[in-house]
């Protein structure tokens, strides 16, 4: 399961899986946010590639916008496919606990 | 341990409950379930996107062997199409240069110990294995 939500800050929540059965409907919510800053990924326990195909879209989009979006409390297994693809490079990244190291 | 799924991505909810079953009945260490599901997902996926005129269910199997999990996926009335032999992605190139797309497949063959592709009688078949830590 997921879900997309809006915090009470304006940050985006994300929880669940975001694979590829759920990109569009992740990709259509994040498209409606002119300005996101952040993506509080606490409660996302899996993302695919589709999950990444959604950020990096979305990142090309603010950035061209003079913006960039921060991924914070990402688990120890979203960190490596993070890694893997180089997104931890592509993005600001802050791990669940804290610990830029675990990256 | 084996189920078809129809070839479409709605049917990952039912793969992924699939594959919870066995890691519950065969004690798969969690450190390993998100890098076997990443990798069924993507494999999954790409035999969908591929070979979409296809009306045939995919077959996934999982096996609990000597320390490690084995996992099959096999499509039929396939043609001949290697896709673990697609090109390196290049995951240093600046965020201009990449496009989304074409990380599937880097990504099972960092997160897997082997990747087999056979062909046959007009059955397409990836086998991965993942060492239980």
């Amino acid at each position: 399961m997921f879900d997309i939500s809006l915090g009470d800050e304006g940050e985006v929540l994300v929880a669940g899986r975001l694979d590829a059965s759920q990109a569009d409907r992740a990709q259509r919510f994040l498209d409606q946010i002119p300005a996101l800053r952040v993506l509080d990924m606490r409660q996302l326990e899996y993302i695919s590639s589709a999950g990444l195909g959604v950020l990096l879209k979305t990142q090309k989009r603010l950035m061209a916008a003079g913006g960039g979006l921060k991924l914070i409390n990402v688990n120890r297994h979203i960190s490596e496919v993070f890694r893997y693809s180089g997104f931890d490079k592509l993005f600001e990244v802050t791990a669940l606990d804290d610990r830029a190291g675990d990256l | 341990m084996q189920r078809y799924f129809p070839r479409t991505f709605h049917a990952l909810d039912d793969i992924f409950a699939f594959t919870g079953h066995f890691y519950e009945c065969e004690a798969v260490p969690a450190s390993i379930r998100n890098a076997i599901d990443l990798s069924v997902e993507e494999l999954f996926t790409n035999m969908v996107k591929y070979n979409s005129r296809s009306p045939q269910a995919i077959r996934i199997t999982l096996k609990s062997l000597n320390k490690c999990v084995e996992v099959s996926l096999t499509d039929f009335d396939a043609e001949r199409f290697d896709s673990t032999a697609a090109s390196p992605v290049d995951v240093e190139a600046p965020i201009d240069a990449r496009a989304p797309g074409g990380l599937g497949l880097h990504l099972v063959r960092r997160m897997v110990d082997s990747l087999d592709y056979e062909y046959s009688n007009g059955q397409s078949r990836i086998t991965f294995r993942k060492r239980m830590e």
